[in-house]
């Protein structure tokens, strides 16, 4: 065979291998580049349809209620925050030991003092609300149901029933109170009552004020949420911290202020008297509760008849661990009485107290209360936050009352307290108190009968409190 | 004696000028308004709120301030209903705004005939915007119910220009099928089954087909085809007209419920018919939106190709149309079922 030919077949033959291999790789490379890009397609997709279901997710999210549960309760929340309701509680569980009341039946025991749900909450950000009812006593009541409109913090609207502007001490928390009780000055401010309040806080609450319409109600009672009546009774108050904004840190826990009320009563009027929970008759009422002072003639029976005014002065000043409440109050009321012998009288009652506290353990004390830095658990060697208390009273009564208007053998004219107290923050909602009271009567005690005042007034009154709280 | 006369009539002329000038400036007072619009209306709106700003404030020496919101017009209406203060509504279809009227009497029944042209200022119609090159060799809407070609449209739920591009396959279908329901139907799902992603708005289609690269064709408003073009070049897209497709009217009210709250009735109503005049329907035009205006439309006449288009009268009205395709259980539900 020629070589050229050989050689040149060779040549030939290995171009055409060559040929047919280059076109396989081609189709090969043209399907892979198709698979690629399919590929690259159904990630981009993937990757996009992730996009969109978390934008979905976002906005579906704005609708999503929200639930949270701490320590200041169980808040539901609409996405947009329009309703917000928060369920708080109270149970306060109490124990009431008396000392040398030798003719006292029934006054020693454990009580549930207080058992509340507290529904507040917030409607389209501006209006709040209230409604605490009451399991604790004897019957269940209302003693919280209002609505608050804030248009500013120094223009807010507040209707319904909850407490008139007047009270130190009465406006204070029922979970944060130095003592068990409130102190004697309570007697003659007006509880809870049913009414329309304009009020607000100037400069971050550095002044405030309050001033309000309510049907009026006796010293220290309840209003039974209606009171067809006629009159009303005004109520106001101005209460300032005035040194709340300055550098001055030693004072800016200082308050000082002014309330009063002022409304008239028809005769027909009972619900004017103050209110009692030791005895049948309106009258006023010990530390440890029990009834010394009743509008309890020999004979007929003792109304509101006129013109019932208040006037309260009060300061408090909180700096650090120490805390000091003062209040001052006088109970001005026109009686009749009525029966076979009628008179009218215009009697002056005046109250007032002095409280002083020291958080041991050293945290603020504060009107609000005491929040501790270490709540307690003995694993981590946290025990909470010690408080001493400590708080003396006088309560007089008109001696004018006497004895047209009140049994001078059985009622006391006056009284003073003195009390102390240890309070036990295990953390912000538990709380454990213990205080010891004692009162020395003027007047009455010598009255033979069984009955709240005589019984109450023939000695002095020496009781042992203990408290078990929560509140959330 | 005269001179002294003039100057001083002169001086007490400019002292009335300046003052004036010093009271109207002090008595010029801030106006802002909120237009809730469709997805794809940004640029539009952007360049016509300055325009209105500039020609209120030399009519009356207000400052406007035109608060703009975007998304699905379906969903924007339902944002009005559910309480956004909007003091004008400039959305992809009437229904969406009979929807105000409906639910709260945000408008009254008749509000389309409080502006011209049944209160559309504009009108768009729906294209295919394709690949450069066109690879899939999309031509009409056969093309798009092909296998192997991925669709980008939105969700006729959300967006009213998906509404309009499924109503304009419909009705190409419905010519295509002599009306036979079941083919129709057959059709438009086999369409659907190509949609891999369905994005609420229109602008969100634009995304995912030009910025994600997803898909071989997209339908979509002439504008948003046209804006597309603009932005991101001739050298990436191109675009098919089909042979048949539909003229959208995206209509324009003011709020009625809202502006009297707000006190801006007198200023809405002036920024809508604002859309009317000359320079309003130019700017409509510059965005690609086909103006009313016949001496504009004649301007740019090059810019719109003819398209063979129905009118919504073809579905019998949006009301029908809506009721028959759109609410729950309508064909859309039965045809498509999400993967």
């Amino acid at each position: 065979m020629n070589i050229k030919r050989t050689l040149a077949v060779v040549i030939a033959g290995g171009a055409l291998v060559g040929q047919t291999v280059r076109a396989d790789d081609s189709d090969e490379l043209k399907a892979l580049k198709q698979e690629i890009d399919a590929l690259d397609q159904k990630v981009r997709i993937l990757e996009r349809n992730g996009e969109l279901d978390k934008d979905a997710a976002a906005e579906k999210a704005k609708t999503v209620p929200l639930i949270k549960l701490d320590g200041s309760g169980f808040t539901f929340s609409s996405a947009d925050t329009n309703f917000v309701t928060t369920l708080h509680g109270l149970i306060q569980f109490d124990n009431r030991t008396f000392f040398g009341d030798k003719n006292i039946n029934g006054n020693d025991g454990f009580l549930l003092r207080r058992a509340r749900p507290i529904f507040t909450g917030t409607l389209f950000h501006d209006f709040d609300y209230n409604f605490t009812p009451d399991f604790g006593g004897t019957s269940v009541q209302i003693f919280d149901a209002y609505l608050n409109y804030r248009a500013k913090p120094w223009l807010q609207f507040k209707a319904g029933k909850f407490k008139p502007p007047v009270g130190l001490e009465n406006l204070q928390s029922d979970t944060v109170t130095a003592f068990n009780e409130r102190s004697v000055v309570n007697d003659l401010i007006p509880g809870r009552d049913v009414g329309f309040q304009v009020w607000g806080d100037i400069a971050g609450g550095a002044f405030s004020y309050a001033v309000g319409v309510f049907n009026g109600v006796g010293d220290a009672r309840n209003s039974a949420n209606f009171d067809f009546e006629d009159n009303r009774e005004i109520a106001a108050r101005i209460f300032a911290l005035p040194f709340k904004n300055t550098s001055i840190k030693a004072l800016k826990g200082l308050g000082i202020g002014i309330a009063g009320t002022w409304g008239e009563s028809s005769v027909t009027n009972v619900t004017g008297l103050p209110g009692t929970t030791g005895g049948s008759l309106g009258g006023y009422t010990t530390d440890g509760q029990q009834q010394f002072f009743a509008y309890n003639p020999a004979t007929g029976s003792v109304v509101e008849n006129g013109t019932h005014w208040r006037l309260s002065p009060q300061a408090y000043y909180y700096y650090g661990p120490f805390s000091l409440m003062a209040e001052y109050a006088v109970s001005d009321q026109q009686l009749s009485r009525v029966g076979p012998t009628p008179a009218r009288a215009d009697l002056q009652n005046t109250a007032w107290e002095v409280t002083g506290g020291w958080v041991l353990t050293g945290e603020d004390a504060t009107y609000t209360g005491v929040t501790p830095r270490h709540n307690f658990d003995p694993k981590t060697g946290g025990w909470g936050a010690w408080q001493l208390v400590a708080r003396y009273g006088q309560l007089d009564i008109d001696n004018n009352t006497f004895p047209l208007f009140a049994n001078p053998a059985s009622s006391a004219t006056g009284l003073e307290t003195y009390s102390v107290g240890l309070n036990w923050y295990l953390n912000r909602d538990i709380t454990v108190k213990a205080s010891y009271s004692h009162t020395d009567f003027t007047g009455g005690g010598k009255s033979a009968a069984l009955t709240s005042p005589s019984v109450v007034t023939a000695h002095d009154e020496d009781v042992f409190f203990t408290r078990i709280q929560l509140s959330f | 004696m005269k001179n002294i006369l003039k100057s001083g009539l002169l001086t007490v002329l400019a002292a009335g000028a300046l003052s004036l000038a010093v009271i109207t400036q002090a008595s010029a007072k801030d106006v802002t308004l909120l237009n809730v619009s469709y997805d794809p209306t940004r640029e539009l709106y952007a360049d016509f709120n300055k325009a209105f700003a500039a020609y209120w404030k030399q009519k009356t020496g207000d400052t406007v301030i035109i608060n703009q919101s975007h998304n699905g017009s379906g969903k924007q209406a339902r944002s009005v209903i559910e309480g956004l203060p909007a003091d004008v509504v400039t959305l992809a279809l009437a229904y969406d705004i009979d929807a105000l009227n409906k639910n709260g009497n945000l408008v009254p029944a008749d509000w389309q005939n409080r502006l011209p042209n049944n209160s559309s200022p504009y009108t768009s119609t729906i294209v295919f915007l394709v690949r450069k090159g066109n690879p899939k060799g999309i031509k009409d809407w056969d093309d798009l119910a092909k296998p192997g070609v991925s669709v980008v449209t939105p969700n006729p739920k959300t967006s009213g220009g998906a509404r309009w591009n499924y109503l304009a396959a419909w009705a190409w279908a419905s010519q295509k099928f002599n009306g036979d329901d079941a083919k129709i139907k057959a059709y438009i799902s086999s369409l659907f089954n190509n949609v891999p992603v369905l994005d609420t708005g229109a602008r969100g289609a634009t995304t995912t087909f030009v910025q994600r690269g997803i898909g071989d064709v997209l339908i979509a408003w002439e504008n948003e085809a046209y804006l597309s073009l603009k932005e991101s070049g001739t050298n990436e897209f191109e675009i098919v007209n089909p042979s048949l497709s539909i003229l959208a009217e995206p209509p324009v009210t003011w709020v009625d419920r809202v502006v009297k709250r707000h006190g801006t009735a007198e200023v809405a109503k002036a920024y809508l018919e604002y859309l009317y005049t000359p320079e309003g329907q130019d700017i409509a035009a510059r965005n690609f939106y086909r103006p009313r205006l016949q001496e504009v439309a004649d301007k740019y006449k090059s810019q719109f190709p003819d398209i063979k288009l129905v009118t919504i009268d073809f579905f019998g009205g949006w009301g029908k149309a809506q009721a028959a395709h759109f609410a729950d259980g309508g064909t859309f539900d039965q045809i498509y079922k999400p993967k």
